[in-house]
């Protein structure tokens, strides 16, 4: 599969200075700095209503900021209408002409910039083609799978040519495995073409399986950007630390606090875990740990911190388990790699986790989901 | 039937049947078939009524005859002979006066007779009436058309839809006065003294006379008929995903390609409706051109439908003249959804 580009088309970079969105008096998007490389596969991961899409039309033109700067290659975009911005948009619904047909849908771009009839349809079928869907040029959309509509979708994006390549959720109304299958397609079609995708979605999964990079947003602000295993391994807000990912998360507050690690106060004992907001002696605190870096301890063991709990559930997830254990009313949960070997743990237990394992960060907004 | 039967259990089931026919029947069938019957016969003289006239000529002249043979009669002196004679020539009479009687029944009787000859009724100034009115309800259906696209796509896809269902009530309300009234407060807006010819002369404008030049019947069709073009516009517009709007923007289109490739296509249903429903309620207005006009203009083709029946009483051309209307609305309404390829399940839509 090797999508041709007829002209010298390169992603372009985009930049967001202090850019902002208000409806009225409700601001959908506080001020933002932002820069996407060119080329670079870039998320937008966060719960729904949190000014996602909103970001994304002030991209692709359909707002204007009420604030700030929108670059797109350098050239402030504010007042650019959408016709005319080197983006193009897929949008959540898909949004294909129901009334024409594949191949038409597919050259509407080029109808658009007026190319000739057979002009268009040689590129349109070019463009199928790259989609592996050659055969279905003359159909209806209504005639196609989801999926074969999603990569018609993708086909007429792609046939103008944009630097910046625009997606709202494209794969949602896919099932597993079709979204499993689009994703290594789009990976696919980002790497060849070098255009700059930004990707928008609340699935984690897929932001973090298939972009250089993530922003996490929430509340129409940027909570943190950076590597898929930036944002997991090295969350830097409560939010972010609950939003992606499992999280065992207990509240307390900090008793001594050394230059990269600090000790925590909770109500399930002292834990000692990485301090990187530098937080002091007094400060409340949450502490952090991931459901796969918590142990299970012998009884001879000896780790940096552990925990006395009683095992009350236990759910089979496949490749691993996940235990469910309560201490002091708290529900704590650890997974553990399935051998199916071993026999499942109960009653008491003791936990323990490493203090490179646990994270100490500020009392903040945590995900509810 | 079986599957209605299987769904709605016997009773109700004949109940809907019963109705569907009573509908069927009494709605649709029955003064079409009425109209039809009578547009295809007329009264005639019987035939061979010449003769008839040629025979009780005859007869009367017999009569006469018969006149002087009872003069003659009686001067007979042998009275039993006379009396004989004047008896026949009585019974003579009264037979003679009998058939007479029944010939003239005869021949004055009009008989029904079935012929196409009512539509031939049609003379070149009636049929340049026709064309007229034909052309001036595709008019009003254009200008329609062309006036409620905008409105109609205003409201239905830039408006939240607290304001569009505020728009739709306002146009909505001025039609809950009788559509007479409506049309009697136009005529006296273009009144040759009226607010319209008011405020041309306050420009600086000759008065303009609206109604005497058929202009008047125009506007006023425009806005007695224009809600029956903007509810379908509405209604299917409403229906158009903004989504889809946005796409042939972003893909490069123009306001106008995208009304050209993506808006108007998706709105044909509602074009043919709104089109088919003011071509026939123009083409079948009796009142605004009655009201507007006053007999000044160049009557409308409802207007000698109407004076068929009520003033030359000849039903049977005015039947024929209402159901050639009938037959160009049911051409046009065909050639509206060929065009633009919609077929009779989007309009049930
Ligand atoms: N045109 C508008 N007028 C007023 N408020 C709006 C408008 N568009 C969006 N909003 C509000 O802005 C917020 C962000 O909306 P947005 O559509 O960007 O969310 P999202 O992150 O894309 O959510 P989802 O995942 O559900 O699609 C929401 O609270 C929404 O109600
Ligand atoms: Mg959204």
């Amino acid at each position: 599969m090797e999508i041709q580009m007829t002209g010298q088309t390169t992603g372009k970079a985009i930049e967001l200075e202090q850019a902002a969105v208000h409806f009225g008096s409700f601001q959908a998007v506080h001020p933002t700095n932002l820069r996407i490389e060119p080329g670079e596969f870039f998320s937008i991961l966060g719960p729904s209503g949190c000014g996602k899409t909103t970001l994304l039309r002030l991209l692709s033109g359909f707002l204007d900021p009420t604030g700030g700067d929108v670059r797109i290659g350098g050239k402030s975009m504010v007042g650019i209408d959408p016709s005319v911005r080197p983006t193009a948009l897929i949008f959540q619904n898909l949004a294909l002409f129901p009334l024409m047909t594949i191949w038409e849908n597919v050259a509407f771009g080029l109808e658009m910039r007026g190319w000739t009839k057979a002009k268009r349809r040689a590129r349109a079928e070019e463009l199928l083609a790259t989609v592996a869907l050659s055969d279905h040029a003359g159909k209806m959309p209504a005639q196609l799978s989801g999926g074969q509509k999603q990569r018609v979708a993708i086909a007429r994006a792609l046939a103008v040519e944009p630097s910046v390549l625009l997606l709202d959720e494209p794969l949602s109304a896919l099932d597993l495995k079709l979204r499993q299958h689009m994703r290594a397609e789009l990976k696919q079609i980002q790497a060849r073409t070098g255009i700059t995708f930004v990707y928008i979605t609340h699935d984690q999964g897929e932001a973090l399986t298939m972009s250089n990079r993530v922003a996490v947003m929430n509340r129409g602000r940027i909570m943190q950007t950076g590597t898929p295993d930036d944002v997991y391994d090295r969350p830097d807000s409560a939010f972010v630390a609950t939003f992606v990912g499992e999280m065992n998360a207990v509240d307390g507050k900090v008793v001594t606090a050394l230059d990269r690690v600090a000790l925590v106060e909770t109500p399930l004992g002292r834990f000692r875990a990485a301090n990187p907001k530098g937080l002091g002696p007094g400060d409340e605190a949450i502490l952090f740990v991931r459901p796969e870096k918590m142990r299970l301890l012998n009884a001879k063991e000896d780790e940096d911190n552990s925990i006395a709990a009683r095992v009350t559930r236990r759910d089979m997830e496949g490749a691993w388990s996940t235990v469910v254990a309560h201490a002091e009313g708290r529900e704590l949960r650890l997974h553990l790699p399935h051998s199916g070997r071993d026999t499942p743990p109960s009653g008491e237990v003791t936990l323990g986790f490493s203090a490179d394992a646990g994270v100490i960060l500020p009392k903040g907004e945590m995900s509810d989901d | 039937m079986t599957r209605l039967f299987r769904a709605f259990g016997a009773p109700l089931a004949s109940v809907i049947l019963l109705l569907s026919g009573v509908w069927i029947l009494g709605l649709i069938a029955a003064p079409q078939l009425i109209m039809i019957e009578q547009s295809l016969w007329r009264m005639e003289r019987p035939e061979g009524s010449a003769e008839i006239s040629v025979q009780i000529d005859g007869l009367y002249n017999r009569l006469d005859v018969i006149g002087l043979d009872r003069s003659v009669a009686e001067s007979e002196t042998d009275s039993a002979k006379r009396e004989t004679e004047l008896a026949a020539l009585a019974a003579e009479e009264a037979a003679i006066k009998a058939e007479i009687a029944v010939l003239e029944e005869k021949e004055s009787t009009p008989v029904k007779v079935y012929t196409l000859d009512n539509f031939g009724q049609m003379g070149s100034a009636h049929l340049a009436i026709f064309a007229k009115t034909i052309v001036a309800s595709l008019a009003v259906s254009a200008i329609a058309l062309v006036v409620c696209y905008p409105i109609a796509y205003a409201v239905a896809k830039l408006e939240t839809p607290r304001t569009a269902a505020a728009i739709m009530l306002a146009l909505v309300i001025p039609y809950a006065i009788n559509e007479l009234l409506r049309i009697f407060a136009w005529q006296m807006i273009l009144n040759n003294n009226g607010p319209a010819n008011a405020l041309l002369g306050l420009l600086g404008f000759d008065p303009v006379p609206f109604l005497d030049s058929g202009a008047g019947v125009f506007v006023a069709m425009v806005y007695a008929y224009i809600l029956f073009m903007v509810f379908p516009l509405y209604n299917v517009l409403e229906t158009l995903d903004s989504n889809q709007v946005e796409a042939a923007r972003d893909l490069g289109a123009s306001t106008w390609q995208i009304h050209r490739r993506v808006v108007i296509p998706h709105a044909r249903p509602g074009i043919a409706v709104g089109c088919i429903m003011t071509f026939m309620l123009s083409a079948g207005s009796y009142a605004v051109p009655y009201i507007m006009t006053r007999g000044t203009a160049a009557p409308w083709f409802t207007q000698l439908i109407y004076n068929r029946f009520f003033e030359a009483t000849n039903w049977n051309v005015g039947a024929a003249y209402a159901l050639s209307l009938l037959a160009v609305c049911t051409v046009f309404i065909f050639l509206m959804m060929r065009l633009l390829k919609v077929s009779l399940k989007d309009i049930a839509k």
